[in-house]
């Protein structure tokens, strides 16, 4: 019969492994406002959650409302590049 | 901001952002934007194809002749614009749990509609009903979806849930 003493290291790891991943599991949750991270992001997913960000105000927040609040029709955000007259 | 001349390692293009809260001149009518985000228009899509196909192809063909594109095309754009929010108007009315139990699985799923079938089914049911809208694939057969022949058996079983 194995000492219970010769055990617990190993529910030390299998512990400290398993608060680890919950850890990280909950941090991703309470980031993304409970739903699983967006994986694979292409050009199409960023521009639609920068779309989002611009509605909501809040990051991974959706409505349904049909009709935009009136601001969303002048906060769009362009990116340019500095062109040095010289 | 350090010039080219007086630095010439720094790097030539440096983005940044321009904001533009002037509205709209008063001459060009004045249309409600969408107010929806991406699951839900993601989950109305193909609802939105169904009723506004006219004008989105009405709109996709002015852009691509025009030199312009979208300047050029503005009030096919504002025909586009109410059509949709047309639908999403009566998905809301009629078939808002359905609708918003959809989306919410899209946006916990990463935007994958093949891993959300057990709640499209019925809202595809309630907007088939409520207002007559379908969801077909284009490029195909045109069949609508709720209505395969001879329906896989995860359609089957879907099917026989949504339908007791």
């Amino acid at each position: 019969m194995i000492p219970f003493e010769a055990l617990l290291p190993y529910g030390v790891i299998i512990i400290m492994f398993g608060v680890a991943g919950t850890g990280m599991s909950a941090a991703k949750l309470l980031r993304e406002g409970g739903n699983k991270p967006r994986v694979h992001r292409d050009a199409w997913d960023k521009m639609m959650m920068e779309r989002d960000m611009r509605l909501t105000k809040e990051y991974r927040k959706q409505s349904d409302e049909p009709i935009a609040p009136e601001d969303f029709k002048t906060s769009s955000v362009w990116r340019a590049s500095r062109i040095w007259d010289d | 901001m350090t010039t080219s001349k007086t630095n010439p390692r720094e790097p030539h293009a440096q983005p940044y952002y321009i904001t533009d809260p002037t509205p709209l001149p008063s001459h060009i009518p004045s249309v409600p934007e969408i107010g929806a985000t991406s699951a839900p228009l993601l989950s109305a899509s193909y609802f939105i194809g169904a009723r506004c196909a006219p004008y989105n192809e009405d709109f996709m063909l002015c852009r691509s002749q025009s030199r312009s594109g979208e300047t050029d095309c503005l009030k096919e754009g504002r025909r586009v614009t109410r059509c949709a929010i047309s639908v999403l108007e009566d998905i809301n009315k009629s078939c808002q749990a359905e609708f918003r139990k959809h989306w919410g699985c899209l946006e916990n799923e990463n935007h994958d509609l093949s891993r959300c079938r057990l709640d499209e089914a019925p809202l595809n049911a309630c907007v088939s009903k409520f207002l007559n809208l379908t969801k077909v694939i284009p490029n195909s057969d045109g069949t609508p979806i709720n209505d395969y022949e001879t329906p896989s058996f995860f359609q089957k079983k879907v099917k026989a849930k949504y339908e007791q």
